[in-house]
This record gives structure tokens, sequence and C-alpha cells, in this order.
């Protein structure tokens, strides 16, 4: 299984990674280039560099068909891939994912991460504010990999803004069992953005986290690890909310 | 020495209450808070003044900014138009056109050609980075600002220089199979460049490349740093940089006396306490902006500040400069003839010399009649007595 973070890389004592150990999954979850952390290579500049050093580490990953789980960014990265690739897929589970556009052109879909003052960001991403991020607390380091990644989440996402025009006209390709997952507050983008993800990938099936924004592996690790588990296990299907 | 005047034609008109409650001075401010009838105004003010300097001996320079009541020249282009046209005797400066937030160079060198032709080879062409608002307001992308800077001049003074044809450009950053520039510009090949930044590493590069470095209101030790670094770019490609590389702007006003220059001058110093108010998300923490090495500091500081906004209590404001601190600093020239004409002397001498003096000669609530003074005083008791400063070497 691959795991694509979302707007920030995973921390080393992600709970949610830890959770989906725990539940006997085998995964990677690397740092995107210029997360984390990680070099850049000079010229990556777009998502479309992302998805194809995805694919090249999928092929390392070896021949047999993966899971695929997407949060948020990577989820759109993720959604990329799967259109593409579909054959190199067992499973795909997007978590408020961002990658595509739904509403009408003065309509925008998804809130601008850095043309927003923060504590407005803050508000729309957390259903609990204690979640937000807290500078003053956190090691000077921890800060400046924060800093990068928004850095490498601008370069790759400005425009058009984080999503691309064409893709969800591709999703129809995408032919292996998926999940949608949304925190029923996100305020990054809507669950009614996530419906319209589900719907436009034949068969997928949409379901709320509950009490969480747009980062259900923060707010609700353990609940997220469980639907992600559940369903690559093909276990009971139970409402995650 | 040669000068060159300078007004972004501020509207002053706004609030403050205004501004401190959308945080910025730019970017958001909605436009029903301009009035197009002042805003007209204000134009007309501002281009009389330009044609009093071009009756004086004074060069003009053209700017551009977006969104905001820092500056209504929104399109440098439009007024070099207009310039190009109502001016007959001094030279022109764009400082300039936007470059890293318009999408295709090859317009810019269009309409630069244009000036260039109608003022029948009067311009001169500044190159600018933009500010994180108008990264917002030009829709551009702040992360890698740098690289797309540098492509946009090089297409530019490609498309100006060429004169064969069409010719073709797959850059990294633009794309454009068929630039064919009419009217060809004035000036073979094209006209000179100039470029404004603090930063020493885009100062190096700027040496490197010979274009005019002007650095704007910074005082004496960081203009010296800069232009140290342009020697140094001038030094690898084997050239020494003479004086008119350098242009030096500061706030300028000239009274019939101290008291009074000083009095008005006040007004100056609008633009940077409240012109360049800009929300953090437009500065400090937009990508792009500031090394992630910074972050901590500057993150910290955001978050408390919205803090203390969430629990109500007033925002701690920065001291205001006053014009003697602006005056002490070297990033005004203020008072009666001879005090002005002694600080740009001291100034002068303090950062080894250099070729073009920018005034920035109007802002705030400074009125059009006070401004023609000074402009009126500068030309005539000013201008004349620059033209003995030598220039003294720097240890």
């Amino acid at each position: 299984m691959l795991v694509l973070h979302g707007l920030q890389s995973f921390n080393a004592d992600s709970v949610f990674l830890g959770a989906l150990a725990e539940r006997g999954l085998a995964f990677a979850a690397p740092a995107l280039p210029g997360f984390g952390g990680t070099p850049r290579p000079e010229q990556f500049d777009g998502v479309e560099d992302l998805v194809m050093s995805c694919l090249d580490l999928i092929d390392d990953l070896g021949p047999e068909p993966i899971a695929l789980v997407g949060l948020s960014f990577g989820g759109w990265i993720a959604a990329e891939i799967a259109v593409r690739c579909p054959h190199r897929l067992e499973r795909l589970v997007l978590v408020d994912a961002l990658g595509i556009r739904v509403n009408s052109r003065e309509t925008p879909d998804i809130l601008h991460l850095f043309n927003e003052p923060a504590p407005v960001v803050a508000h729309a991403t957390w259903a609990a504010p204690a979640h937000a991020p807290d500078f003053a607390a956190m090691p000077d380091e921890a800060v400046v990999t924060y800093a990068r990644n928004r850095e490498a989440l601008c370069r790759y996402g400005w425009r058009p803004y984080m999503h691309n025009p064409r893709l969800k006209r591709w999703l129809h390709r995408i032919s292996v069992p998926t999940l949608v997952l949304w925190g029923d507050q996100d305020g990054i983008v809507s669950p009614d953005y996530g419906r319209a993800y589900a719907d436009a990938i034949p068969g997928a099936r949409f379901e709320l986290v509950g009490n969480a924004g747009h980062h259900p592996e923060i707010e609700q690790p353990q609940l997220l690890a469980a639907a992600i588990a559940a369903f690559l296990t093909q276990a009971q299907r139970r409402e995650v909310a | 020495m040669q000068a060159w005047y300078i007004c972004e034609a501020p509207y002053p008109f706004i609030d403050r209450a205004v501004i401190d409650a959308h945080g910025s001075a730019r970017a958001n401010l909605p436009s029903r808070y301009c009035d197009p009838r002042r805003a007209a105004d204000i134009f007309h003010e501002v281009l009389d003044e330009f044609l009093l300097c071009d009756e004086l001996g004074i060069n003009v320079i053209s700017n551009e900014h977006h969104s905001g009541i820092n500056c209504l020249h929104s399109a440098s282009p439009l007024f070099l138009g207009i310039l190009a046209r109502q001016t007959r005797n001094v030279r022109i400066l764009s400082l300039g056109t936007l470059i890293t937030v318009r999408d295709d160079p090859v317009r810019v060198a269009e309409e630069y050609a244009t000036a260039d032709v109608i003022s029948r080879g009067r311009l001169d062409i500044g190159f600018v980075k933009s500010g994180g608002s108008e990264m917002a307001s030009g829709n551009a992308n702040p992360v890698g600002i740098n690289e797309r800077f540098w492509e946009a001049i090089d297409l530019i003074e490609a498309a100006l220089r060429h004169r064969d044809g069409p010719f073709s450009w797959e850059g990294r950053h633009f794309h454009h199979r068929h630039a064919n520039v009419w009217p060809s510009c004035w000036q073979n090949p094209h006209p000179p460049f100039w470029a404004a930044t603090g930063d020493p590493e885009t100062g190096r590069e700027l040496g490197r490349r010979g274009y005019v470095h002007t650095v704007f209101a910074s005082g004496a030790e960081r203009t010296i740093r800069a232009w140290d670094a342009y020697r140094e770019g001038s030094s690898e490609m084997g050239r020494s940089a003479a004086l008119d590389r350098f242009a030096y702007m500061g706030f300028t006003y000239v009274g019939e006396t101290d008291e009074e220059a000083w009095e008005v001058a006040r007004q100056l110093l609008w633009f940077l306490e409240v012109g360049d108010i800009a929300a953090p998300h437009y500065s400090s923490l937009l990508p792009g902006q500031i090394p992630p090495e910074v972050a901590p500091k500057l993150y910290r500081a955001a978050q408390a500040a919205d803090e203390v906004a969430h629990a109500g209590r007033p925002p701690q404001g920065r001291t205001p400069m006053t014009v003697q601190d602006a005056i002490a600093r070297g990033i005004m020239f203020a008072g009666n003839p001879d005090t002005v004409r002694r600080q740009i002397a001291d100034f002068h001498a303090k950062v080894g010399g250099f070729g073009h003096l920018v005034l920035m000669g109007r802002s705030g609530m400074m009125t059009h009649a006070q401004t023609e003074t000074s402009i009126r005083l500068f030309g005539r008791e000013v201008l004349p007595r620059l033209q003995e400063l030598a220039p003294r070497l720097v240890a």
C-alpha cells in the first residue's frame, strides 16, 4: 500500500500511520519531492512531476497491484495516478482530496490557503481549533519543515489553483473499488465536493468522517485508519461517523 | 548627475480604520472605497507635475502597482503612452511594468517599443519584481519569481533586439513561437535597461548585465552593500561600474524654509506608514517571499498577533518615523534648497557616488501646489548645483 500525504508531510510520530500499522497494513508513506525536508529536483515544478515520480515508486514496489491512499493534495496525485494506471491498483482511497473542479467559474471549490488570512484558513481547516499547529510550541526545525512544505505546495499547486481542469473528465477510467472519505466539517473542500468526486468515479462509495475538518488523519486518526483498513480487507462495512 | 521624479499617485482618502479592518492597503481593499472623480483629479495633477519636470529638465519615472491605495498607476505602459507624447524634452523611465505578473513578456516589449517610438527615443526601461500582495492580485505564483523575472527580461530583450522577422522562444516559463515586435524600437538595439532591488544577489546579476541599479530609500549601509554586490558582478565580466550605473531613490521635499519643508515632508512618510501596509498572508507568510529558515520567527509573530486580535486588544503599532529620523537615515532629503543640496552631497559622499537621483516627491495628503513648489525649487536651485558633486571612493 502507498499512502500519499496531504498539505503537510507526515510527522515521524504520526498517530494515523501508527494506527494503520497496528491494523497489520504494510505501507510506504514517502514525503513527496520537496516536502518533509526532501530535495526537490530542480526541474520539478508541477503536479505532473509528482505523479510521474510516484509511478516510478509504484514500479519499484513490484509487479503486484497495490492499494493507493491519498489525502488532500496527495489525494489529487492519487486520482491522477488512478486515471493513468488503473491496472496497477487494487483499491483506491481518497480522503478530502483536491484536484478537480466542480462549481461554476465564479464559485471557488477550494479555499485559497495562501491568499486568505491565517485565522480564516485555520477556522476552515479544523473541526477542533486545538488541532491547529502551535508554532510557539513546535521546535524550530519543525516550523522550517512546515514552511518548506507550504512553499512546495504553492509551487506545485498555485495555478490552476490546486486542481487539474482535465482530471474530472477522466475519472471514469478508474476501474478499481474506490472509497472517498471526507471530514464532515471540512471547510477547505466541502463534503459536497467530495460527493461530486465520488459520483465521477464509477462505483465509488462516499463516507463522512465525523468531527473532522480537512485533516481526518490528525483529528480522527483511529476512525480513519479503521475505515481504510475495513475497506482494504473487505471487512464488514460500517459507518464511520 | 541626472535627476528623476517619481510619484506613485497614491489615494490617501481612506480612513485608517477601514485599512486596519482589512489588514491591508493593497490587494483586498474593496474598490468601492475609490471615488473615480477623486482618482481622476490625482491622475491629472500628477501628469501636470510630470510636465513641469519636463520644463525644468527633471526626467520622469512611471511605475505601477496593483489593487491598492499606495499607487493608482495600475499599468505603467499606459502612462508611458501619455508621457511619451506630452513631454518633449526629458527622458522617461518605466520602473517598471511588473513583469513577474504579466503572462506574455512579448506584449510588454511591444508596449515599450511603442512608447520609445512615440517619444522619439526618450524611453528607459526598468525591471522590478512584484511584492507579495501583487502575487495575489496578479494571480502569479509567488514561488520561483526570480527565475521568471530573469526569463521575462531575457525575452523582452530578445523581442526588442530581433529585427529580422519572427523568432521563437520556448523557455521554461514563457512560450512564444512567433514573436515579431512592431514598431521596432527607436533606440538600437533597445532602450537602456534599469532595475530596482535591494537584494545583493539580484544586484550582482545586474552588475554582470550592466543595467542601472536603483536602490530605494535604504540608507547608506544597505546601499553600499547592494552596490558592492553590483561591482562584484561587473568585475566578473571584466568591467568596472561607472557612476551612471547607480541610482538612489529618496523621499524628497524642497521648501522655502527648513521648517516649512519638514512640515510638508511629514506627508511623504505616509508611503511607509500606510501605503505599505500588507497583511501577513500577502507578505511574511506568503511562500516564496521569505526563506523557510526564518519561518519560526515570522510564523510565531503572526500567530501571536492573531491571538492579540482575537482577544480584541489593539495591535502593537510601529512607532512612526519622524522626518528627522528619515533624514538622519538617508532615506529622505528635505529642507530649504541649501539644506537639501547638502543632505544629498553628504549621502553621495557616504556611498561613494551615484549618477542618478530619484526623487519620490509626493505622497499622502500633500497637495498639488506643495508638490509643484518643491519640484520648482529642486529644478531651479538644487539640481544645477548637484553637477559639481565628485565621487569619493568608499574605503
